[in-house]
């Protein structure tokens, strides 16, 4: 019975966590200045040859998680889109570590990941 | 500010001691990026993370049982990295350039002194869905949390550009807002309308979001509200409105958000379309939010199948349900009617009588008689998701 209510109570304040998180504090009029400050949220991407490059390259213009929330895709994609950084967005990434880039996102978040 | 991070697996494991499987019915392989990283970012609740930098934040689905998405709960997408963290309404202008007569800089007070107009609209980001695409596109990995029904209130963008002068031979109108890239090669995000749809009635630079200012990371002090059409028109942090001579064909234009120019904006699946347009309107959309897939119902018990609909700009004529994988079909109640450019909630009670798998599906026709499709449409950019889902219950 002990159980039974611990359990309702744990159930009850869990769904309660859910439904209403900590109050968000918001502006009710328009300030002259308004400022946020941007949480910090920790990289994410895995162990690998390369990882440090894409920690100095990719990160210059976004956060790493844009790679790490992506499907695993083949290779030649993840080819593709390094290219497309480098010539559309202006990447400054050498060839050399192009190559190095795109084999660790091949090797981590590719098709071929065991 | 504080900030903190907290996935849904920390969750489960703080509370491994009771059973949490059974507490909510089994955990669901949703069609909500519900299993994601859990983030707080300022003037907003928890939401899914889904990158930081330049911030993209979903809203979970339990948000969507509600009318009006709340301001802290509204989805979050920018571009490029260098959002705007503060703004001083003391030198904030928007300004009016390009093909015009009177080059215009209006302040706050400016833009508050035109005529007040609401519209309750449903923004939605292009790529709203784009998890589920199949085959899988490379881009924000968003679940189906990347919409939001908000009521925005602003001045009307005719009433702007009727003071500027727009000058018989222009094409389009640009807008650009306080954002901008972190190397100058970036493209600067810069969106344009056909001058005809710029110039339409309901098109406003809204200043306030539910009747309160604009969040930071929602466009604060004031953004664009293309009503019945994608996000990625909604310019945020606006700062500059440029009425032009021709197309504008930036980065953000050409060749991104495009679609198959087709009816279907659809090409089948891992090709390449030939001729492009710009995205524009949205297409028809239901999404069923309870039960949620893998739920498990009573045997015997009432249970009600609601969600929501809308589409884009037409309002929505009717929902049908279906409780056996779309045999049968059954016309669900449609709630309060908030307008055109809305979403409508439906709900449909349904008591099962026999045990078993059901599969539970919606569709949504507005009032020109577009409709969902039962089949997944493809295209490679993963854009413009309105596949009719499957919810799989279990009675008994």
């Amino acid at each position: 019975m002990k159980k039974i209510i611990v359990f309702a109570m744990l159930t009850a304040a869990v769904a309660f966590f859910v439904q209403h998180p900590a109050p968000v504090s918001q502006a009710e009029e328009m300030a002259t200045v308004h400022t946020i400050t941007l949480p910090t949220i920790p990289p994410d991407l895995k162990e690998g040859a390369g990882k440090d490059k894409v920690m100095v390259f990719c990160a210059i213009c976004h956060s790493v998680d844009y790679i790490s929330m992506q499907p695993h895709l083949p290779a030649k994609n993840w080819d593709a889109l390094v290219q497309k950084m480098i010539k559309v967005f202006g990447a400054p990434i050498s060839e050399e570590d192009a190559k190095t880039i795109s084999s660790y996102l091949a090797a981590q978040y590719g098709t071929d990941k065991k | 500010m504080k900030s903190r991070v907290f996935s849904r697996r920390d969750f489960l494991k703080t509370a491994s001691t009771i059973s949490m499987v059974t507490a909510f019915g089994g955990i669901p392989v949703d069609l909500f990026a519900s299993e994601g990283k859990l983030v707080r970012f300022p003037e907003k609740t928890d939401l899914i993370l889904l990158t930081s930098r330049p911030p993209q934040l979903e809203t979970p689905k339990h948000f969507f049982k509600e009318l009006i998405t709340p301001n802290e709960a509204l989805f979050v997408r920018w571009h490029i990295a260098n959002i705007p963290t503060s703004v001083d309404l003391r030198t904030w202008r928007l300004k009016i350039g390009g093909n015009i007569e009177h080059p215009l800089e209006l302040s706050m007070d400016d833009l508050k002194g035109l005529p007040k107009v609401s519209d309750t609209a449903v923004l939605q980001c292009a790529g709203n869905g784009r998890s589920l695409f199949n085959p899988r596109v490379f881009g924000g990995q968003w679940g189906n949390g990347a919409m939001g029904n908000v009521t925005w209130t602003g001045a009307r963008l005719k009433d702007i550009l009727a003071k500027a002068g727009v000058k018989g031979d222009s094409v389009e109108v640009a807008f650009n807002g306080l954002d901008s890239g972190p190397l100058p090669t970036v493209p600067d995000f810069v969106k344009s309308l056909p001058v005809d749809k710029a110039l339409e009635e309901d098109i406003i630079v809204a200043y306030e979001m539910n009747g309160k200012p604009l969040t930071m990371l929602n466009g604060f002090p004031a953004r664009l509200v293309v009503p019945g059409w994608y996000g990625t028109y909604w310019v945020k942090a606006i700062s500059d409105v440029t009425v032009l001579s021709k197309t504008l064909e930036e980065f953000w234009m050409k060749p991104a958000y495009r679609i198959p120019d087709n009816p279907c904006a659809c090409i089948p699946p891992g090709t390449q379309p030939g001729k492009t347009v710009p995205i524009n309107r949205m297409n028809t959309r239901s999404l069923i939010i309870e039960p949620s897939q893998g739920n498990r119902l009573p045997m015997g018990k009432e249970v009600a199948i609601s969600g929501l609909a809308f589409s884009g700009g037409y309002g929505i004529k009717d929902v049908i349900v279906s409780v056996d994988g779309g045999k049968t079909w059954k016309e669900a109640k449609l709630g309060k009617d908030l307008g055109k450019y809305s979403w409508i909630q439906f709900t449909l009670p349904w008591k099962p009588t026999q045990k078993g798998q059901y599969t539970l599906m919606a569709r949504a026709t507005n009032s020109i008689g577009e409709s969902q499709p039962f089949d997944h449409l493809w295209n490679p950019s993963g854009y413009m998701l309105n596949t009719i889902e499957k919810v799989d219950v279990t009675v008994g």
